[in-house]
């Protein structure tokens, strides 16, 4: 008998256990197997290789679920309490906007008539205008952009994604 | 996929503690052997295992219920291993269960009713372990995932984040080391 054929034989006991043999190819191993003692033995050998792999035990320690789930009711409590906060803080942001919206031309006015009383160059009250108006708005999109960047980190972790 | 992974998907987006109590029953023995099989140690599985659910509850708002829960459960898990080994020193998985650094397992039968019975099942288990230790371990991880988890060979790729032709061939190769593994044991 050829290498090839015990070859054949053995990739398909592998393959029968792995990911299911081919229907084509399993009456050639069964008469294959009855006729070559080797290639018989070496999927007794990998049946019996699987069979202590699924039947081995492994005790659990005791009162190990109870910890946990106490534990993770524990952090569930924390994470209750922060909610209220991040909540408080996108409820700030958005009032900060749409007061500084409504108010945009009333402080723009005030902008001007400041820089009228002080002799300050109008770019440099513009400017500062521009930064009063902008400052908020950067500060949300820093929150938003660190917010995005840790939601796709933790989706790589574990390996979903949104 | 199924209506109970979209229902434990609402309910982890909810954070509902009876469910987490629920899951933590339901896979613990799962978890943990698995946990035991990649760490290669029964106090650092059981770290990891109470921190796989701490993070489940954190992120569970990820899980979408288009696959199943225990894949996307073994993948945290996998990470926190993955994490804690770079965290630790830069070297392979292998070394988490170095014999020469490690306590070896002591696996223990539970239920088992004749002494004798105990002995032979403990010495069993012991072999198996053993063998399994003297594998690589990405060969060890997808023998566990496969024929102790019976996940199927696409949900392994999601859960190790590498092709299904690779899985494949860590899986021949793997059953191929095992065999040998356990013949020279036996031998």
């Amino acid at each position: 008998m050829s290498h090839n054929v015990h070859d054949r034989a053995l990739l398909l006991i592998a393959q029968a256990s792995v990911e299911g043999m081919p229907e084509g190819h399993r009456h050639w191993l069964r008469v294959h197997l009855e006729e070559c003692e080797f290639c018989t033995e070496r999927a007794r050998q990998t049946d019996r290789a699987l069979r202590l792999l699924r039947t081995a035990a492994i005790p659990l320690p005791e009162g190990l679920a109870s910890r946990t789930q106490f534990r993770v009711r524990l952090r569930a409590m924390e994470l209750r309490e922060r909610e209220p906060k991040r909540r408080a803080m996108w409820f700030a942001c958005a009032l900060s906007w749409a007061f500084g919206i409504a108010s945009a031309p009333y402080v723009w006015r005030l902008f001007a008539w400041f820089g009228e009383r002080t002799g300050v160059p109008k770019l440099v009250w513009e400017v500062g205008f521009g930064l009063w108006w902008a400052i908020p708005a950067v500060f949300v999109a820093i929150v938003l952009l660190m917010e995005n960047a840790r939601q796709t980190e933790d989706a790589n972790w574990t390996g979903q994604s949104r | 996929m199924s209506d109970d992974a979209k229902s434990i998907a609402r309910g982890l987006r909810r954070r509902d503690p009876d469910l987490l109590d629920r899951l933590i029953e339901q896979y613990q023995y799962r978890l943990f052997r698995y946990l035991v099989y990649i760490a290669g140690n029964k106090e650092r599985a059981e770290d990891f295992f109470q921190e796989t659910w701490i993070r489940v509850l954190e992120r569970g708002h990820q899980y979408d219920g288009k696959s199943k829960f225990e894949a996307w459960l073994f993948a945290i898990a996998r990470h926190l291993v993955i994490d804690w080994q770079r965290s630790k020193k830069p070297q392979s998985l292998d070394t988490l269960t170095d014999p020469e650094q490690e306590h070896p397992l002591q696996l223990a039968s539970e239920s088992e009713p004749s002494p004798l019975h105990q002995v032979l099942s403990q010495e069993k288990e012991e072999n198996v372990q053993a063998s399994l230790q003297k594998i690589a371990a990405i060969y060890r991880e997808v023998l566990v995932l496969r024929f102790q988890e019976d996940l199927q060979i696409e949900e392994m790729a999601g859960v190790l984040s590498i092709p299904v032709s690779t899985v494949k061939s860590r899986l021949y190769r793997g059953l191929e080391a095992l065999r040998g593994e356990l013949q020279g044991g036996a031998a």
